[in-house]
This record gives structure tokens, sequence and C-alpha cells, in this order.
């Protein structure tokens, strides 16, 4: 892979101050990168430092300490050099309710001024794409949660993105509706080759989209990555992968419950899980 | 394609009849209470002097010559273009400020004390403040009108501009949209229900205080004709003029009604007023 990477972390920490003054360190010399048309997925439990990471990634929070690069860019002080560059899936849908789906679909296309008939076309594309094809006038109120998860992930691609950031996508589904709209999404990302980070809580689901998964401990620190594809050459079944990373959980679990509740700093402990790259607080 | 033409335009029609009539149904209890009250009128109207209870046909006459004589008329238009230009005045003054307000935080700190402060002053005291101040009446009721209804509008449109849900604006944020573009597509959309309620509460502050102001400082108006009719123990004309800007307000909240329904056309059923 040549170039640099679109999506890069090189020792990034942010720190939060409770009301009693005493800090809380969200993220603490986080480092990873995301190579071009890599589809990678951060797993962790919940206070972790995912959606600090995400938000960080969106250019809404500004790191304290290092370097955040989207596209070779600052997201946060270049935030407008990368509009139209990132498309999101957030966890609720966040569908404007005033707005129809077509006229949602169209959102991004909006904000990058695009002639009205031309984003109609676009936005009316997408949605047949996502298979909503019939429910252009439709407000968000009128769609159910996966229809509405659907018309979220047509936003995302409507503006051609070169990265898409998905925010636990599918945890506000119930399982069959997020097994179908993962699938179609694996099939659209695969189709357009765009480069992909996801956030999410399932270790199945990680390890059904990613090429490689990113294990996240607290204090925002990365534990270990597990590369599903490298490990599917070497043999491994999908149920083997999905162990090393919940060994990987397992660890930082153990790590945070030391350190008391993350307000400690970060760990320095090696996992030593096979097939696991040991991060710990050196980055890539 | 002339036949498809021609056929759309009844099927219209039609629906616009249903919801006309949908409209009037729901209105049915004011109607009934309506009639009740105008029962026992005429049934008092018996039993009390004509000064103090005048028969329905009276009032009914006294309201007739209010519509079809232009020179009556012509006081209960100048009353609703006051309420009227005045409430546009002080719906672009307090958008203005509340905008400003809702956005940055030191704009409120200063001016929300302010029009607490404004709104707790009595509208009389306004309007006795304007008589003073302004020798010309249509500045004078201007004023009071601003100065009465503005501070609700902006202190409405603050509260709706700082609970705009966080989500859309970060989603404005994430698609890297800018300021301008957050403001007309998240911020002036999500104010729009906030927005139509002040309207509403404006409204009816606005006529009442109209009326006070043209009572006191006009030779013009509503107000005017009803300090007339008390002059003269005219209770029929009192209540006729009083009927006819009653009607004048449901003309306004009609509009604002209408107005509504289709810029919150996007709301579930339910939630709609």
């Amino acid at each position: 892979m040549t170039g640099p990477a679109p999506i890069l972390f090189a020792n990034v920490s942010k720190t939060f101050f409770k009301h009693d003054g005493t800090p809380f360190f969200a993220c603490r010399e986080l480092s990873f990168e995301v190579k071009a048309r890599e589809i990678v997925a951060i797993v962790g439990e919940t206070g972790c430092g995912k959606s600090t990471s995400f938000n960080m990634l969106l250019g809404l929070q500004k790191p304290d300490v290092g370097d955040i690069q989207v596209l070779g860019l600052d997201p946060f002080s270049e935030s407008d050099a990368l509009r139209g560059q990132v498309g999101i899936i957030f966890q609720s849908d966040r569908l404007l309710p005033w707005r129809t789906t077509i006229e949602n679909i169209s959102f991004g296309l909006e904000v990058l001024n695009i002639p009205l008939t031309q984003r109609r076309q676009t936005a009316g594309k997408w949605l047949e794409r996502v298979g909503l094809k019939g429910f252009e006038d439709a407000y968000p109120h009128e769609l159910s949660g996966g229809m509405r998860q659907r018309v979220s992930i047509a936003r995302a691609f409507a503006i051609e993105p070169k990265i898409l950031y998905a925010d636990e996508a599918f945890t506000a589904l119930d399982e069959l509706t997020a097994e179908r709209i993962r699938k179609d999404l694996l099939e659209l990302i695969r189709e357009t080759a765009i480069t992909t980070l996801f956030i999410t809580h399932s270790v199945s689901e990680a390890v059904d989209i990613a090429q490689r998964v990113l294990v996240f401990g607290r204090p925002g620190c990365l534990i270990c990555e597990i590369n599903c594809e490298e490990n599917r050459a070497a043999g491994k079944s999908t149920h083997e992968i999905e162990q090393l990373i919940r060994q990987g959980l397992r660890v930082a679990h153990k790590t945070m419950s030391a350190e008391g509740a993350g307000e400690g700093v970060a760990t320095d402990e090696v996992v030593r899980a096979e097939g696991s790259t040991s991060k710990g607080r050196e980055p890539i | 394609m002339a036949s498809n033409t021609t056929s759309t335009h009844p099927s219209g029609r039609i629906k616009f009849i249903g919801e006309l009539g949908a409209a009037l149904r729901a209105q049915q209890p004011l109607f009934v209470g309506l009639c009740v009250i105008a029962v026992l009128w005429q049934v008092s109207t018996y039993f009390l002097p004509r000064i103090i209870a005048p028969p329905l046909q009276e009032i009914g006459v006294a309201m007739w010559q209010i519509f079809s004589d232009y020179q009556q008329f012509v006081h209960l238009l100048t009353t609703g273009l006051r309420v009227f230009v005045a409430l546009i005045v002080s719906f672009i003054v307090g958008s203005i400020l509340g905008i400003a307000m809702g956005t940055f935080d030191e704009v409120s700190k200063y001016a929300k004390p302010l029009l607490h402060f404004i709104q707790g002053i009595p509208a009389l005291s306004w309007v006795v403040f304007a008589v003073i101040w302004f020798a010309n009446v249509e500045l004078r009721i201007g004023f009071i009108l601003l100065i009465v209804t503005m501070p609700a509008f902006a202190l409405y449109i603050d509260g709706a501009v700082r609970s705009v849900n966080l989500d859309f604006v970060h989603l404005g944020q994430a698609f890297r949209a800018n300021w301008t573009q957050r403001f007309r597509m998240i911020t002036i959309p999500a104010i729009v229900p906030e927005v139509m309620s002040a309207w509403v509460v404006n409204l009816g502050a606005g006529v009442r205080v109209a009326m006070v102001a043209e009572l006191i400082g006009s030779t013009t108006g509503v107000g005017f004709q009803l300090l007339n009719a008390q002059a003269l123990f005219d209770m029929a004309g009192a209540i006729a003029w009083t009927l006819s800007l009653v009607a004048l307000l449901s003309v306004y909240l009609g509009v604002i009604r209408f107005v509504e329904s289709r810029l919150l056309a996007w709301r579930p059923k339910g939630e709609r007023q």
C-alpha cells in the first residue's frame, strides 16, 4: 500500500475533567492507522474512548496532545477541506424529521452545494440502491428503524466519500434487521472500495465486517490488534478469531479493573494472545 | 392527457372540502358553547334592562353596521393592520435578538434579564409612557405593541435555538456544513414549532394591548369605538365591537394555524396541535 494512511492517530491523548476537577483520561497516547481501502473495526467496552476517538476524527473535539490526520488533514483545524470526503453512519440514524427520505439523503449533497436536480437524481439512485424505492416522500416517522438506518447509509454514500465512519451503526436495531443491513452495507463498502472505520460493541460484527480489528482498553488505548484476513489465511475459523478478540477484551477489562475505572495511566501490559499483535502504548 | 389533467381538479377540490369539513367538525364544541351562551343571553334580556342586556337582534344589527358601513369597518381594519404590522416588526426584531441570544452566551447574559424586566412592566404603564413620549398616534401604538410582544418572541426563539437537538448539530458539523448551512438546514426548521407558539401567544397579547392603547391614546380603531360605546352607554355597540375583534383574532389565528399546518406537515399527527 503506497501513500500516507487515510486515517492516522499518533500518540493522541484527551483528558476531560469531572465536576470536582479530577482529570479523566478519555484517550491516552493512542496510536493507530487505517490504510487506504482497508476495513478496520474498533471494539472495546463502554468508556474505553471509542466515542471520544470518533468525535476527534469528526473534528468535533480537539486532542490535547498528539496528531490526528484524516487524508493528511487535521480534522479539527482543517475541517472545511474535508467537506464531502467523509461519510458517516451514526448509532442513531439522525435523520432530520422535517425532511423527506430523499431530502435526508440529499443532506450532504446540499452541503456541497450540488444543484437541486442533480442532488435529487443522485439521492434517488442511492435510495433505490438501499432498497427504499417508493419511499421518496416519506418522513422519518413513517419509516421503520431498519429503513431509517438504510436512509442514513444512503446519506453517507451519496456524497461519494473517500472514508466511511460507522459508529455502532446497528446497535439500535434488532438482530435480524441488523444482520440484513450489515450484509448490504458490506456489499456497498466492497463495491465502492471505500476506506472504512467501524466502531462496534459486537465482536461477531467486527469479525464479520473488518479485515483488521483494534481492541481498545481504558483509558482510550490500544490493547491489541487482530488481523482477521491473516488469521483466516492461516486457517483459523471465524469462531477462533472471535476468541482472540475476546481474549484481548478480557485483558482490557482486567487492566481497567486494576487501574480503577480508567482514572489511572495507560497499560504497559503486553498482550500475548496467539495471533494478535501487542500494541500497548507503542505507536504502530 | 387532457382527461388526466381535468380529473385531478375535482379530487383536489373534494379533498379540500373534506379538510374544511373536518376542521369545522373539530370546532363543534365551540359552536355548541356559543349557542348555549346566546340562548342564555336572550333569556336574560327578558328579565334585565335593555341597557345591561340588549337583545341579540340589536347586537346583530350593530355588528351588521360594522361590517357593512365602511366608515365603521375601517376602524376594525385599522386595529387589524396595526396589530399585523407591529407583530411583523416585533417578530423580526425578536428573532434577531433571540437568535443572537441562543447563539452567543454573552448576548443572552445581558439581554435576558433586561427582557424579563421589560416583561415585568404592566402594559398599561407602557401606554402611559407612550402617550407622554410620542405625539404621533401610530408611533405610539406601534411602540406599545413592540415593547409588549417583542420580549416574548426573543425569549421563545432563544429557548428554541438552545434546545436544537445536539445530534442534529453534530450531524451538520460532521458533514462539514458551515454556520450558514447549519442555520438554514437545521436551526430554522428545528425552531419553527416554538416560533409558531410564540405567534399564537403574542397575537392574543397584541390584540389586547392594541385595544388598551387605542382606548387611551387614539381616535381610531376598535379601542376608540369601545370608548365611544362606553360614553354613550351603548351596550349593543360595545358587544358588537368586541365580537368583531374576536372575529378578527380568529381570522388571524386561522392564518397562523394554516401556516403552521403547512410548515409542520412533517410531524406525526398526534404531535400536531
